[in-house]
Formats: C-alpha cells, structure tokens, sequence
C-alpha cells in the first residue's frame, strides 16, 4: 500500500552539524503517529522538511507515491499538508477569523462565504467561536495554540503535522487538545504529533517514532518502544 | 456604522473637486504636487503597510516613470497617453524584477537595496546628459495648452482616484488578506497555502507601477525633468508623508502626503528649520502613533458614528 507521506533516506546537514541522517519513516492513511526524541534530535527540522519549510540535502519525500521534496511550503499546503509550529506562529495582528480566512481563501476555487462558513464551524469545534473578532494576539497562550490548530484545518489537509502542541498548556488545555485531536483522528485525519510529554502522546498515538542525534532509534507500538534498550540509553543519556 | 466614513469620503471628494476654486494659483500648484505625492504615498503604502516590504525605491519608480514616459514620448513621437502606459509597464515590469531579486530580503536589506536601486537609477539619469539632459535637466512639452494649473489638478485627481482604486479594490480582497499575512508571518502564510513569492512579487510590481504612474504624470507638469526626484530626500518627504498619516491604511497615507505638503508650504517663511520641525513631527508619530497621526484621528471619527447613534436615540420620544 502506498504511505500517506514517506521519508526516503533523508539528511540535512547545518554547515557541519548533521541534524537528520537517513531517515526513513512512513506514515500511512489514518494513521496517528508520535515523533518523539530528547532536545536536538532532529524532530522538528524533520517535520520542516516534511512540509516543505526546509529543503532536505539529499533523499526524497514521497506524497501519495509523488516526489516533493524541493517544493515550497505552500505547495505541501496546497497538496493537504497542514502543520502547527514549535512556538505558534500566527498573524498577530489580524482577527481570529482572518487568521482562518487566509488558509481557507488560498486554496482553489473557494469563496468567501464558504471559506467563512468553514471557518465558523472549525471556531465553533475548537471552542473559539466567541472570539472570532478579537486579534489573534489578544488570546492566551492555549487559545492561540488552538487557533493554529484551526487555521491548519481549514486547508481540509489529510495530514496534520502538530510540532510540540501541548507546550505552555494548562492540564485542561491539554486534555481539551487531546480530545480535539481524538476526533479529528475518528473523522479520519492522519496526524504526525511531535512533543516532549510522553505522558499526553502515549495517551493518544498508536505508534512512537523516536529519534536520537538525527537517526530514527526505534519504530513501534508504544509497548515496544517503551521497552527498548537504545530509547530508554537516548532519553536517559547514558 | 458605515455611514460615516461614506460621508467623510463624500466631503472629501466635493471639496478635492472645489479645492482650485477656491484658492490661489500657487496654492493650486501646491494642490497638484500634493496629489501627486498622495499618489506615491499611497503606493509607498501598499507595499509597506499592507504587504511589510519596507521599499526605499518608490521614487526611483517616479523617476523611471517620468523619464520613460518622457524619452518614449519624445523618440517615438507616440501620444502622451500610450506613452505613459508604456512606462508604467516598465514599472511594473521593472518592479517585479526587483520584488523577485529582493525575495529573501527583509527589513534593513530590502530598504538598502531598493535605496541603491534609486541611488544607481539617479547616477545614471545624471551620468548620460546626451540622452537625459543630465544635471541640466530634460524638457518635457506641456500637456495641455491652457496657461492655467487646472487641467493638471484634475488629471492628478483622477489617476489619485483610478490608482487609489485599484489598490482599494485589491486590499480588500482575498489578495489584501493575503498581503497582510505576509506582513505579519511569511512562515505561517506559507504553511497556510499563501504563494508568498507571488504576492511579494505582485505587491512590488503593482506598487512600483503606481509610483511609476505619479511619474509620468509629474513629467509634463513639472515641464523640466532633473535626477533629483529620485533622490533619498525626495524619498524620506514620501515616507514622511506616509508615516505621518499612516503607512497601514491608504487613504490615511494619502491625507498624510496632503497634510505634510500643505504644512510644508505654511512653514515655508521658517527655512530649513521645516525640516527639523517634520523630523520631530515624525518622531512623535514612531513613538506615540505607529499607526499614523491622521490614522489616529480618524479612528476618533469612526467612533463618533455610534455616539451620535446614540445621542439621536435618546433624543428620541420612546415607543410605547
């Protein structure tokens, strides 16, 4: 069966540090994925490659069966690859619901009052319906990590890269993202979820991806990669 | 709500139209060159305001479009009005060229640049005299043959309206939209879908083809071209006059290009000390009005909408 979106022996190298090195790592239709590695591993310059915000040096990524990598991020976008950032990025200044028009505009043959009506209902499902006239920079931290969360869903993408999403959150906040995501999962969106609290994403994901220094150490059911002798080595860094 | 800013906008026009009638004829020329800054201001807005790419350039487009629309008119013997078309396309085409070299520029960068941009554009206008008359300027026919300002004014005010326009039309669409998200997150408008390298472009070339527009028409009513339009002088005035009245709204950076030139005329019996009294004017408006001083007031004046909403309800008998 042909992955969703594949990594084939991907590196990226900074000048001389090598922040990723052969990586190969597939994520299928459906499929709810956890990314995690301690600090430096190469997460997150992983899932930038993946949307098209980095370039890999070598290797390819693989959409659907399709070579992509080279291409700009709103290529990946405009291809159904949404993604939430590490620290949010949102446009501070511009409304709620701007911010969810922006992504619902850009793509192809939408109109402003289905890109609106769309909007409403992400804003509705995400609890930030209230707010929709309010500057994205007025929310709190949860809020806006919530809103990035909206404005990657009204590309309608088939898969969801969230880097870091319970970062900064409240334990309510957190449960209320992992009830969110639960149900997007059910309505048969893919998600790749990168984040440090094992707690939250062994609670969530089906299977674990686990990177030390820019390699893919483990790949497994979260049982079996909670047992493994190099993962528990990486996090404890014996 | 929005009936308000219509008649405010209504007003303006009536008194834009009347405006030489009731003045002198220096204060008419004055009038015309103020809408011809409008113009560049607006542009300057666009591109800065709108879409964040801080340009130094616009008066390098003025200057490209005078001199184009000038030479092109002269050495071709084409009517004035394809001629100016003709240089506004150079402008653009120009002007994307640029936005595209100036892509993974930003701030401090992209201004350097387009400032070298003028600057190399002013040196060679001055270095090629056969063709450009140089230092000692090219002589440009007149438009019209009346003796009097007013067929200028009211050409300046209708490319203001025509170019004032488009822009509107476009910041008010999904492309406006996009624009700002740029401005705000070229990273977040990316993962949102947004063609960052085709909007950075397109606002270049649009913005660049408006200065361009001011340009061609400044040609024929100044009636003797000199390098020194495009000069960094002459750039730090359109800033001025943008910031003034602010950079984030178009028709506040055209208010700010009339009141500036306006105050700079009132001032004129002060001498150089003008300048210094606009660099603190412009100061204050960085430090206490980001978004502009006429953007300021004329929030005040939106909100008096619902005010006086209000006082007419009270004032009103209520229904039984």
């Amino acid at each position: 069966m042909t992955a969703l979106i594949e990594a084939v022996d991907l590196t990226l190298r900074f000048g001389g540090i090598v922040a990723v090195r052969g990586l190969h790592f597939a994520v299928q239709e459906r499929e709810l994925v956890g990314l995690i590695g301690p600090n430096g591993s190469g997460k997150t310059t992983t899932i930038n490659m993946l949307t098209g915000h980095l370039s890999p040096g070598s290797g390819h990524i693989m959409l659907r069966g399709a070579r992509v990598e080279g291409m700009s991020a709103d290529r990946f976008a405009a291809r159904g690859v949404g993604r939430t950032f590490q620290i949010t990025q949102l446009f501070s200044r511009m409304s709620v619901l701007e911010n969810m028009l922006v992504p619902g505009l850009a793509r192809p043959h939408s109109t402003h009052v289905a890109a609106r009506r769309q909007a409403r209902l992400h804003l509705e499902f995400l609890g930030l319906a209230a707010l929709e006239d309010l500057p994205a920079r007025s929310l709190s931290g949860g809020q806006q990590k919530l809103l990035e969360l909206g404005r990657a869903l009204m590309l309608e993408p088939s898969i969801l890269f969230l880097d870091e999403p319970f970062a900064g959150v409240n334990p309510y906040l957190r449960d209320e993202i992992i009830r969110l995501v639960q149900a997007l999962h059910a309505e048969g969106r893919t998600f790749v979820i990168v984040d440090h609290d094992l707690e939250a994403i062994q609670r969530l994901v089906q299977r674990l991806v686990v990177m030390s220094r820019g390699e893919k150490i483990a790949d497994g059911t979260v049982e079996a990669v909670r047992g493994d002798a190099e993962v528990i080595r990486a996090y404890s860094g014996v | 709500m929005r009936r308000l800013p219509i008649a405010a906008m209504a007003a303006f026009a009536v008194l834009a139209f009347a405006y030489p009638h009731l003045v002198d004829a220096y204060w008419r020329t004055v009038g015309t060159l103020a809408i011809f800054y409008a113009i560049v201001a607006a542009s300057w807005a666009l591109l800065v305001g709108y879409a964040g790419q801080f340009s130094f350039g616009q008066m390098g487009f003025v200057s490209l479009g005078a001199y184009g629309s000038a030479l092109l008119v002269q050495w071709l013997a084409i009517p004035f009005p394809i001629g100016m078309v003709a240089a506004v396309l150079v402008c653009t085409v120009v002007g994307a060229g640029i936005g595209f070299v100036c892509l993974r520029m930003r701030g401090p960068y992209l201004a350097i640049f387009t400032m070298a941009f003028s600057e190399v554009l002013r040196i060679v206008i001055l270095t090629e005299n056969e063709v450009t008359g140089g230092a000692g300027g090219l002589e440009v026919a007149p438009l019209f043959h009346s003796r009097t300002v007013f067929p200028y004014y009211y050409l300046a005010l209708a490319l203001l309206a025509g170019s004032l326009g488009l822009m509107g039309m476009m910041v008010a669409s999904r492309w406006g939209l996009f624009f700002r998200a740029i401005r705000e997150n070229e990273q977040a408008a990316a993962a949102a879908g947004v063609k960052v390298v085709r909007f950075r472009i397109l606002v270049f070339a649009i913005g660049s083809g408006v200065a361009g527009l001011a340009g061609t028409f400044y040609a024929p009513f100044i009636g003797i071209l000199t390098p020194d339009i495009g000069s960094v002088d002459q750039m730090g005035e359109v800033v001025a006059m943008a910031v003034i009245g602010g950079a984030e709204s178009l028709p506040a950076a055209v208010l700010g290009a009339f009141f500036v030139e306006a105050l700079f005329e009132a001032l004129r019996a002060y001498g150089e000390w003008r300048l210094v009294i606009f660099g603190g004017l412009l100061l204050l408006t960085m430090r206490f009005a980001r978004n502009g001083l006429l953007a300021l007031a004329w929030e005040q004046v939106l909100r008096l909408g619902p005010v006086l909403q209000r006082a007419r309800s009270i004032g009103r008998p209520a229904e039984s």
